[in-house]
């Protein structure tokens, strides 16, 4: 595994992402995969996080592409592709 | 519609594998992804299914032809869904692109789950594509001949201000001529009525002078009689 993290598509994002896989990763292996877990953690990292995506996915004109494919493979499906 | 299969396996636990996932960017092989962003991720009631939506920024070096196909960037983004079920001990990435998905769509199913001769060390990785290309012969001709209008047009746009140039230079040139034609019109204009007012001149001169040779002649003639007459008168 390596240590260094990846960058975010929005530079302005990648020092919170950071700090938000930080926690995250931490949280997977010593809580998640024990079954240890009962909520998802790390939520002011992931909240300061996703303000900067939301904001820069409309800048970088994403959104409308990303919105298509949720239509078509929506989160809730798992990410499988739904019949129009 | 094209289907693609691979299938792996991995000396690492289930366990392993699946925390390095959320790791597995950048690494030295895949250097065309620059970027990896958790856009949504919940975790179910019984905290034992995770979901996660992410998006995957590729970088990555196209041949033009395809680059004029998706729009002209290198950048390109593909959305996975991935969900980690600790009960059915599986982790299963469902990803498509977002880029130049009105051309080419590629759906890309992976699943990781344990071995099932060594659950405890070995994982098994299948990875399933379906590959489907909404881009007719049609389609492509029009985008190229799209592109060979457009090109046309600069090209001719660029003959156009080329020609001009070489126009302006010409009448420039052209201009100059004219005009030393014209001033040696005006010259020899200039000149002929010279020409003309000295020779008026020159008659009305003339005129001048034949008239007082005229009037002289008068003169003489008259005198002559005159003393003709005085001798008839005298005798």
């Amino acid at each position: 595994m390596g240590n260094v993290m990846s960058a975010s598509f929005a530079t302005e994002c990648t020092p919170l992402k950071g700090k938000y896989d930080k926690c995250f990763n931490d949280w997977y292996s010593e809580k998640f995969l024990k079954g240890e877990s009962i909520e998802n953690e790390c939520q002011t990292e992931w909240y300061e996080y996703m303000e900067c995506v939301q904001a820069s996915l409309v800048k970088q004109g994403i959104k409308p592409a990303l919105d298509e494919a949720r239509k078509e493979a929506p989160f809730e499906n798992d990410g499988k592709p739904v019949e129009p | 519609m094209r289907l693609f299969h691979n299938q792996h396996v991995f000396d690492y636990s289930w366990d392993y594998i699946t925390a390095a996932n959320w790791k597995k960017y950048p690494n030295e092989v895949s250097t065309h992804v620059v970027a990896v962003d958790v856009l949504r991720r919940e975790l179910d009631i019984s905290g034992k299914v995770l979901t996660s939506e992410r998006l995957i920024t590729c970088k990555q070096s196209v041949p033009q032809w395809v680059m004029m196909l998706v729009g002209g960037s290198n950048i390109s983004y593909v959305r996975e869904v991935s969900v980690v079920d600790l009960n059915e001990k599986s982790l299963i990435l469902r990803s498509c692109n977002l880029t130049g998905s009105s051309l080419l769509k590629v759906y890309e199913t992976v699943k990781y789950m344990p071995h099932p001769d060594d659950p405890q060390n070995r994982t098994l990785f299948k990875q399933e594509a379906q590959i489907t290309a909404y881009a007719t012969f049609t389609k492509v001709c029009n985008k190229i001949e799209e592109w060979s209008v457009n090109r046309f047009h600069e090209n001719a746009e660029k003959g156009k201000r080329g020609f001009d140039s070489v126009l302006k230079v010409l009448d420039e040139s052209w201009k100059q001529t004219d005009k030393i034609m014209d001033g040696l019109a005006e010259k020899v204009d200039e000149t002929v009525v010279d020409i003309k007012k000295t020779t008026d001149i020159l008659i009305k001169e003339t005129e001048k002078k034949s008239s007082k040779l005229a009037s002289y002649y008068q003169y003489f003639s008259n005198a002559f009689r005159r003393s003709n007459d005085m001798t008839r008168d005298g005798s």
